[in-house]
């Protein structure tokens, strides 16, 4: 080990190091700043150490909220991956009509996401959405705006709707990097539609279905404006999800420190969830060689 | 393991204007290894997938052992397929992979059949590893190993296996490939456009021109006696050389340049004018002057041994191009003769060698 030392190189990686600070450290360290103290005003402020977080964890809402937020993004992973897959396996690998049908399907990820919630609470209103008198029409009394189940059906419908096309899009990407000769191959060994998306689909599509868990993943997670838009987190509190109560902790009752315990806490469970997640996945990596 | 025949196999895609296959007639006996060489475009891969059964066939045209095997799915066709590159199951062991084709066998039997391929193959060492831990040539091996496997198997394709390994393991692979035939007893079907692969896998080979089977016959036919212009051009490295002449009362003759007629051999056929061919090993320059007059442009050295460097003459005969495969020393640019073994010299008549030709097949 005998390289040369040259301490001017950390020189050009300092704009880099600027950049992440502004972006990310500098802000990220007024939320703990904020965590860690009670502060009233510009020059009364009290060190309170984790008091803040104590009081989160130990608060029923915020664990409440926690469990839907759990519930939500498995229910929604649930249901679109396999259904994007589904999705995607449907989609003609050729033809003059999958440019089209990409675009169709593409439409509902290129909504603003207040627009996704809007659209969703018109359809689904009772009096005049299609959807809910479609609902009562079959003798169901349908009122989302009431009943917490039918708010998680509604819920659960609309980020379906919005987010299945990001799965299939990706799912079909990898299908199509697929040869041909794979498939071929498959139907000499007489392998059944089951074994050849057991076989060889599903292996050739696990990198890509990696990101897709991802990113929906993180999202679901953190998802915020349609329900704000579509329930505003009722009724009750059954559809208030954590970033919903942080936003009424931080703005509506201006509990500085709490929310920022809160923020530091929510953070660190997304980053904790993906990490997870990706090291299970790049465990079971090494395992199959 | 089957005999493999088609009888006048005509096949033309849905909406194109030709016909990608016309009147395809071959007979490929039980336990043979056969080679399908033609250059792109000839219809090679159409044909794969017509016998293989990812494309369906007209009735009455392909048989496997009497049975019409036209309309069947390929896997009751019993047919299996080594791919340009290896194809195999990404999640599955070696083991699981050569297993796969004979699912409906006890387990016990699978493995010990698997066992056997593998150790023929060399390996046995891998098979409990996932494919993505091997080598490419393993991987190769590994495909090949499980288009073997079915106990039942009427016919095994090769489409072009060789060409993802590198060229070192080519030879190797291709030995391994025909020893295991041979064990095996193996109707083999390999499809290449490379003749040297065709030349040393096949036992007789089947020259693929334009959707047309040009000459069935042995690699030695295929080089001595080539029934098609084509055959003679395409087999070879280079292939056949050409000129134009005529026959006159059984002799060969060609107009030099200075009005002249000079005899290359004796042809014993009809009279009229025709195509004369001859390999460039059958040819060398010489210094006496009843040889067909050439120019001499390059040579280019192919190889050496006892200290004789070997390789092709490059010369030109008014305005052909004539090669010549021979001892290199001595050798300069400039005016020389050709000298042709004369009963080597082949003679064609519309493309067709004069004796040979469609009506003849």
């Amino acid at each position: 080990m005998n390289r040369p030392q040259n301490n001017r190189a950390w020189l050009g990686v300092l704009p880099v190091l600027l950049i992440v600070a502004f972006s990310a450290v500098i802000p990220l360290m007024t939320v703990v700043n904020y965590s860690v103290q009670d502060i009233f005003d510009v020059n009364t402020r009290l060190f309170v150490g984790f008091d803040w977080y104590r009081e989160t964890l130990r608060d029923p809402r915020f664990l409440d909220a926690l469990l839907r937020q759990l519930g939500f993004s498995a229910l929604v992973l649930a249901i679109e991956l396999p259904l994007g897959i589904l999705v995607a396996r449907a989609i003609p690998r050729e033809g003059r009509w999958v440019g089209l049908i990409l675009v169709l399907l593409a439409i509902p990820l290129l909504i603003p996401w207040n627009v996704v919630g809007t659209i969703w609470q018109l359809f689904a209103r009772p009096d005049i959405g299609l959807f809910g008198q479609l609902v009562n029409g079959l003798g169901i009394e349908f009122n989302y705006t009431a009943e917490p189940l039918h708010a998680w059906v509604t819920l659960i419908m609309m980020d379906v709707w919005h987010w299945t096309s990001l799965v299939a899009l990706l799912a079909f990407s990898g299908l199509t990097a697929i040869p041909a000769a794979c498939y071929q191959a498959a139907v000499m060994d007489g392998a059944g539609s089951w074994q050849v998306f057991r076989h060889v689909e599903l292996p050739r599509l696990t990198a890509v279905l990696v990101i897709a868990v991802l990113l929906r993943l993180m999202d679901s997670f953190m998802i915020y404006t349609e329900p704000f838009v579509l329930t505003g987190g009722g009724p009750g509190n059954s559809t208030t999800f954590l970033s919903q109560y942080l936003t009424s902790m931080a703005v509506g009752q201006f509990d500085l420190g709490p929310a920022a315990a809160f923020s530091v806490l929510y953070f660190l469970a997304v980053l904790l969830l993906c990490w997870l997640f990706y090291t299970s996945v790049i465990a079971s990596d090494g395992e199959r060689g | 393991m089957a005999e493999i025949r088609l009888e006048g196999l005509t096949f033309r895609y849905p909406n194109a204007s030709e016909a990608t296959l016309s009147e395809l007639t071959l007979a490929v006996p039980r336990g043979e290894a056969h080679a399908l060489l033609g250059s792109s475009g000839a219809g090679k891969s159409t044909l794969l997938n017509l016998l293989s059964g990812l494309l369906p066939a007209p009735p009455g045209s392909i048989f496997f052992d009497d049975v019409d095997v036209g309309r069947l799915e390929p896997w009751a066709r019993k047919v299996t397929q080594v791919f340009q590159f290896p194809v195999l199951y990404e999640a599955m062991t070696v083991l699981e992979n050569l297993c796969f084709p004979m699912r409906e066998l006890a387990a016990g039997e699978q493995q010990r059949r698997a066992r056997d391929v593998a150790e023929r193959l060399g390996i046995h060492g891998v098979l409990t590893a996932k494919p993505a831990a091997l080598t490419l040539v393993q991987k190769q091996l590994a495909a090949i190993g499980k288009a073997l496997m079915r106990p039942d198997v009427s016919l095994v394709l090769l489409d072009e296996p060789l060409t993802a390994a590198e060229p070192g393991h080519k030879w190797r692979l291709r030995q391994t490939l025909r020893a295991l035939q041979a064990d095996l007893g193996a109707t083999m079907i390999y499809v290449t456009h490379d003749q040297t692969e065709a030349l040393t896998f096949a036992d007789r080979v089947s020259v693929l021109h334009e959707g047309r089977i040009l000459q069935t016959g042995t690699p030695e036919a295929l080089v001595d006696a080539p029934d098609h212009e084509h055959v003679g051009y395409f087999v070879g490295s280079p292939g056949m050389n050409l000129i134009d002449g005529e026959v006159r009362n059984g002799r060969a003759l060609i107009r030099t340049g200075d009005g002249g007629v000079l005899e290359l051999g004796a042809l014993p056929v009809a009279d009229g004018p025709c195509r004369f061919g001859f390999r460039p090993e059958w040819a060398v320059l010489s210094q006496e002057p009843e040889g067909l007059p050439v120019q001499v442009h390059a040579t280019r050295t192919l190889g050496a041994s006892r200290g004789e460097t070997h390789g092709l003459v490059v010369a030109e005969h008014q305005g052909t191009e004539i090669f010549t495969r021979q001892n290199l020393a001595g050798v300069v640019p400039g005016p020389a003769r050709v000298r042709i073994e004369p009963e080597r010299l082949v003679g064609f008549r519309d493309g067709w060698r004069v004796g040979a030709g469609p009506a003849g097949q």
